[in-house]
């Protein structure tokens, strides 16, 4: 029972980086109507910043979020109003691939400019835990989870309270009627990738303090965020922080009490069984030809 | 349809043409190869096909600049019986298919005298039988899977002490000597799915079951894993006395923290790959690291033939320290220095030469006394290191100890 609950603990507190790198993807899908297959690597990415900030300049890695969200919220704005904007005009599914090239070329520049040995950012605290009833509870990834419930506690707040995140909702659910009340779509889509990609940069921080990591490390991360993605609903970002959480217990559980070979394949079985119930994952809604 | 017909006509028609060529390439290949480097005063040639961009380039590049030195310090020194040696090094992008390629046209169209190996089994693979079909000697500096002898080449030679397979049997030995009170009684086994790290796990789980000493936990995990608290949960849960951990780095970083941050300790703790990077204390902590055992074909402080002269000369011409030398670097080293040896025993640098000599007899190198079977194995064992004192130190055998085994302290978190 110890070492069950032991690793429901390590999977909650894994499950809440993962909520918040895919809950960006989640906002990403609804206002650019494309799967964001560079999520990962802008986590990544961010990573290195962050990791670039703690050893060349001694900013510890939480306050490096402070820089590294607007820096990431504007290459994401950027990204839309230069990449995305004009494809989704004609053809949205275009989106995918100029993101997943773009994840490649990324990945690219970081491994000439870091190389690609293993980095992890670690500050002082990054070893210690503390002992609860007899539980370890590693102090970086409690902070890293603090962190994703903050920013995820923001972007809720933005969605629900503020003029933007209506504005954001009503271009999610609907561009051409929000287009029709006066909402300027485009800048709401660049606007809402912005906030998307600068929750990556949260995530990554917290990520490169976490787990050992490198250019590569963003096919794992990006498969368990499209996994994510399907089971939680890919516009819904409270599925996707649900299904996140689900998935961090989920393979942490299995893969200390079963057998790490069988975790990943232990979330599909999930994944299958709440699909045969709900094709639209848990949160979503049914899609009609938006994509 | 009649594109197809006509596009099989002319591949009927080239295939005698693509034999003539392939012949002609072969025959073309035969002066150069067959040549007695000896006798003439040109450069000689050494093709090289390296990683120069590409997935293993960062890997790659110390044996890259253990080729260059070894090159530089034989030219200094007047060359290879009388020719200066001349290395021609082509990129592979880190790809099977492009390596391939790449020896094809350093054999048959740049006609070099001799080849190197490129970096990584992968490569080596195919490489080696392109250099076999032509007569050229494959000494190489890395390609330890057990799959590169599996070609049963006879032109083959690894610059290394042990094949990747056999690197653990040190530690292995190591534990078994220990008087049987001291040993540990209980051993978990965890590892990456990776053909290499799951086979030398196979083995040395294997010894020491047979040995008395109880398997508690034995699992793979997904190469790419990125997240190991699961695996270290159990470990820490199950509490073995040793464990024995098929790691390729980042893996062994992610144990080592999550160890430290439950205040757990095994009694033994061996890592397959990530102790030896110069960067490992940097990772985990330089205050985690004493007592973490690995193993290793080369180290800077190994008492081996020219490696002082290798350790100045390295830092002379790329700077930094000896602690931060690859041991890649060594190994494309000793290749060159395999060579050298040859040239001084026989008097000749031919391919043929070369082949027939290394098959017989011992070869000093910075690599240790190397010694093949008849497929290019070396017959020797890898070193058993622990990081002692902040450093990573050769611990067993005693004939090449520096430092006595310590025993695994707590973390210093």
């Amino acid at each position: 029972m110890h070492l069950f609950l032991q690793a429901t603990i390590a999977g909650i507190l894994i499950g809440g980086v993962y909520a918040l790198l895919a809950s960006g993807q989640a906002m990403i899908f609804g206002v650019a109507r494309t799967v964001n297959f560079a999520q990962a690597i802008f986590a990544i990415l961010s990573a290195y910043l962050s990791y670039t900030l703690f050893g060349d300049l001694g900013i510890d890695p939480f306050l490096s979020v402070l820089i590294l969200i607007p820096v990431m919220f504007a290459l994401g704005y950027v990204i839309y109003a230069v990449l995305l904007r004009p494809l989704n005009k004609s053809s949205a599914e275009l989106g995918l691939l100029v993101l997943y090239a773009l994840a490649i070329g990324i990945q690219g520049v970081l491994d000439f400019t870091y190389q690609t040995n293993i980095r992890v950012i670690a500050p002082a605290y990054a070893n210690y835990s503390w002992t609860v009833a007899g539980y370890q509870i590693p102090e970086v990834r409690f902070f890293a989870f603090l962190l994703a419930v903050v920013v995820l506690g923001a972007l809720h707040l933005i969605r629900q309270y503020t003029k933007l995140g209506r504005a954001l909702r009503a271009t999610s659910q609907n561009p051409v009627a929000a287009r029709l009340l006066g909402v300027d779509v485009d800048r709401i889509s660049a606007v809402g990738m912005g906030l998307g990609v600068a929750s990556a940069a949260a995530a990554g921080a917290a990520f490169g303090m976490v787990i050992p990591f490198n250019g590569n490390s963003q096919y794992d991360l990006l498969s368990k965020l499209l996994s994510i993605g399907v089971l939680g609903g890919m516009a819904s970002m409270p599925g996707t922080i649900v299904a996140a959480v689900i998935l961090g217990v989920v393979e942490s559980v299995v893969a200390a009490t079963i057998s790490p070979d069988w975790s990943a394949f232990s979330f599909l079985v999930v994944l299958f069984a709440v699909l045969t119930v709900r094709p639209q994952g848990l949160f979503g809604r049914q899609l009609r030809g938006e994509l | 349809m009649r594109t197809m017909r006509s596009t099989v006509r002319r591949s009927v028609w080239a295939v005698p043409v693509c034999l003539a060529a392939l012949a002609a390439g072969a025959c073309s290949a035969s002066p150069a190869s067959s040549q007695g480097a000896g006798r003439s005063s040109s450069p000689l040639v050494v093709g090289v096909s390296m990683s120069l961009s590409g997935d293993l380039a960062d890997l790659a590049g110390p044996a890259e600049k253990g080729y260059q030195l070894w090159a530089d310090t034989v030219n200094a020194q007047g060359g290879l019986l009388g020719r200066k040696v001349s290395l021609k090094f082509v990129d592979d992008a880190s790809n099977p298919t492009q390596a391939v390629t790449n020896y094809e046209n350093l054999i048959t169209a740049d006609h070099v005298d001799l080849v190197f190996g490129p970096f990584s089994s992968l490569l080596t693979i195919p490489a080696a039988s392109v250099a076999s079909r032509y007569g050229y000697a494959f000494i190489e500096p890395s390609g330890g899977a057990p799959q590169v002898f599996a070609l049963h080449l006879k032109n083959l030679f690894l610059a290394q002490p042990a094949p990747i397979l056999s690197s653990a049997d040190a530690f292995a030995d190591y534990i078994l000597s220990l008087p049987v009170d001291q040993r540990p009684k209980t051993a978990a086994y965890p590892t990456a799915d990776d053909p290499f790290t799951s086979a030398i796990i196979a083995r040395i789980q294997q010894r020491l079951q047979a040995a008395g000493i109880k398997t508690v936990y034995s699992q793979t995990y997904a190469a790419e894993t990125v997240d190991l608290s699961p695996v270290v949960t159990r470990l820490v849960s199950d509490k073995p006395d040793l464990i024995v951990s098929g790691t390729g780095g980042a893996d062994a970083v992610a144990e080592v923290k999550g160890m430290v941050q439950a205040h757990w300790t095994p009694k033994f703790l061996f890592f397959t790959g990530g102790p030896n990077d110069p960067t490992f204390p940097s990772q985990v902590g330089a205050g985690n690291v004493n007592g973490i055992f690995s193993s290793t074909d080369w180290i800077p402080q190994a008492k081996t033939a020219g490696n002082a002269a290798f350790i100045q000369a390295y830092i002379a011409k790329y700077g930094g320290t000896a602690a931060g030398i690859d041991a890649a670097a060594a190994e494309a080293y000793a290749c060159g220095q395999l060579l050298q040896l040859v040239a001084q025993r026989t008097g000749k640098i031919d391919n043929a030469t070369i082949i027939s000599a290394l098959h017989s007899g011992t070869w000093p190198t910075v690599e240790g006394n190397l010694t093949w079977d008849a497929y290019g194995s070396p017959q020797g064992a890898d070193d058993v290191v622990q990081w002692v004192g902040g450093q990573l130190l050769p611990v067993y055998p005693q004939s090449a100890a520096l430092a006595s085994p310590i025993a695994l302290p707590s973390w210093a978190g």
